[in-house]
């Protein structure tokens, strides 16, 4: 990288003054060297040939297989080189690779996109083979390469790299929620739902292994979050919704399916109340950098917040930033999900900003979601509304 | 699938290294352009260019230096604490303190603009 780098100890925030100077008048704990000197050297020192005329770096192709071994030894080499979320996975054989990749009429070698989790690091390049491979390992059907490959052209991926530990998410809106079984009613965000699991699942494996996933080197989350293992992959309940469904909101059609990308780092579940206890939460919740927030509201909130006079959410949006800090006025910052089962008006609290939608339907094949004959679902729950289930009240 | 101890093939599951870090495709685009498929669709190795590194300076005496806090957690503090060690042990250095506005996350044209018309030198930090 074009850059000349020097390093004081860390923590910088947070540490006294006197800790500063120290840090200053001493070394670079990487290099060793007086970091003032470093500091000098870096503006004073010629630029290198190198530098001068910088090349992109020229890579040997990676191999397509990895060499033949026991199902055993395959598991063991897949967990210990840290290709895989420490959860047990299906070995990609050629076979079921092929398999998968009936999911699309994309050719395998075709190349979708690159990925780093590191911002400024080496991006990796991967073809709709290698996308196919991650669903295969995350225990996906060929039913949901489709929204895993939109996924694959956001170019995103779920685990960026900050010392602050991001969480992201994920929410499917469109026809592809039904055709592959996404659950976005009771327990949406829980694992009861084999589309929601694998897919938000194979999000992450496709980061650790598409984005160059490198705990300590390319990533640097000092705690970490168990969010990263499935990124609240859900659908938006548009049936049950008062409002426009979310990616109408933003200018995709109604019968287009598209899976929404969002990143932050805290989850408050139990909302309840009006928009004015929203706004408290919001105040209590605000980040160092001005403030985003999504909102994952069950439909009898939404409804509630209709009933307030908020038919639009970019309504809400628009009086909640103004009454949270009207200097920093970006009602595009907080957004409105639809999701749940309607057992509770509650709504959850995420700081999390949105950052795009990607296209499922280009993925699709022209004969439609390719699905097995017969489709893996787990059981659909079922509200007990005659007392049959032998829970008594 | 074997369980007996017979041998099968898989597929590798990562993504082949692009040689690409960090680089835009001119001087121009937004700093995130290189993560934006809007911005960037499907790139290629073949349609990027680097921007080029400033030449270096024979030394700093007399100089301008810019001392940029680019907004992590004590940033602000570092920068000033970088700025009380040029007074003290380099006072023929000029130094210029400045805070970016928003975030450490946007882009500054308006600052990078005044450091090229005014500066000689910048040196950004710190990281978090």
């Amino acid at each position: 990288m074009n850059l000349r780098w020097s390093f004081p100890p860390y923590p910088v925030g947070f540490v006294s003054r006197d800790t500063l100077k120290e840090y200053i008048r001493g070394n670079d704990p990487i290099s060793g060297a007086p970091l003032m000197d470093e500091i000098f050297f870096a503006l004073t020192q010629p630029l290198t040939k190198e530098e001068k005329h910088p090349r992109m770096v020229k890579r040997p192709q990676r191999p397509r297989l990895v060499e033949p071994d026991t199902e055993e030894n395959l598991h063991r080499l897949f967990l210990e080189n840290g290709w895989t979320d420490g959860l047990p996975i299906i070995l990609p054989t050629e076979e079921r690779v092929a398999e998968m990749l009936t999911g699309t009429d994309h050719k395998p070698d075709e190349v979708v996109g690159m990925m780093s989790v590191t911002t400024h690091e080496e991006r990796l390049q991967y073809t709709v083979e290698r996308v196919a491979v991650n669903a295969v390992m995350a225990g996906a059907r060929p039913e949901h390469l489709p929204v895993l490959l939109a996924l694959g052209a956001s170019g995103r991926p779920s685990l960026p790299s900050s010392t602050t530990s991001f969480a992201s998410m994920m929410v499917v809106n469109g026809p592809v929620r039904d055709e592959i079984g996404m659950n976005y009613g009771l327990g949406a965000l829980s694992p009861i739902n084999y589309a929601n699991s694998v897919i938000g699942r194979a999000w992450t494996l496709m980061s650790i292994n598409l984005g160059d996933m490198r705990p300590g080197a390319t990533f640097t989350a000092t705690t970490g979050t168990t969010i990263n293992y499935n990124n609240m992959c859900c659908a938006e309940n548009e049936e049950a919704s008062v409002w426009e469904p979310f990616h109408v909101r933003k200018g995709f059609k109604k019968n287009e399916s598209v899976v929404s990308l969002f990143r932050g780092w805290n989850v408050m579940t139990m909302g309840l109340g009006p928009s004015q206890r929203m706004l408290e939460v919001m105040r209590s919740m605000g980040g160092p950098f001005g403030g985003a927030f999504t909102f994952l509201c069950d439909p009898l909130a939404a409804k509630s917040l209709k009933a307030e006079g908020y038919d639009d959410p970019a309504k809400l949006s628009e009086w909640l930033v103004n009454e949270l800090n009207p200097r920093f006025k970006r009602p595009d910052a907080v957004n409105f999900i639809v999701v749940g089962g309607e057992t509770n008006p509650m709504w959850v609290t995420t700081d999390f900003s949105y950052f795009q939608s990607s296209p499922i339907d280009p993925w699709i094949p022209k004969a439609g979601i390719k699905k097995d004959p017969k489709p893996l679902r787990m059981p659909v729950p079922v509200m007990c509304k005659d007392g049959s289930c032998g829970i008594g009240h | 699938m074997s369980k007996d101890g017979k041998k099968i093939t898989v597929l590798d599951p990562i993504g082949q290294p692009s040689g690409i870090f960090g680089s835009r495709l001119n001087p121009d685009s937004v700093p995130w352009a290189i993560h934006d498929p809007v911005n960037q669709p499907r790139d290629t190795a073949e349609k990027l260019e680097h921007l080029n590194m400033a030449p270096r300076l024979d030394n700093l005496e007399g100089k301008i230096v810019f001392l940029v806090n680019t907004g992590f957690a004590g940033g602000k503090e570092f920068i000033e604490e970088l700025d009380a060690w040029f007074k003290e042990n380099r006072p023929n250095i000029k130094t210029e303190v400045r805070h970016k506005q928003t975030s450490m996350f946007t882009d500054e044209p308006q600052l990078w603009a005044e450091i090229k018309q005014k500066g000689d030198a910048a040196i950004l930090g710190v990281g978090g």
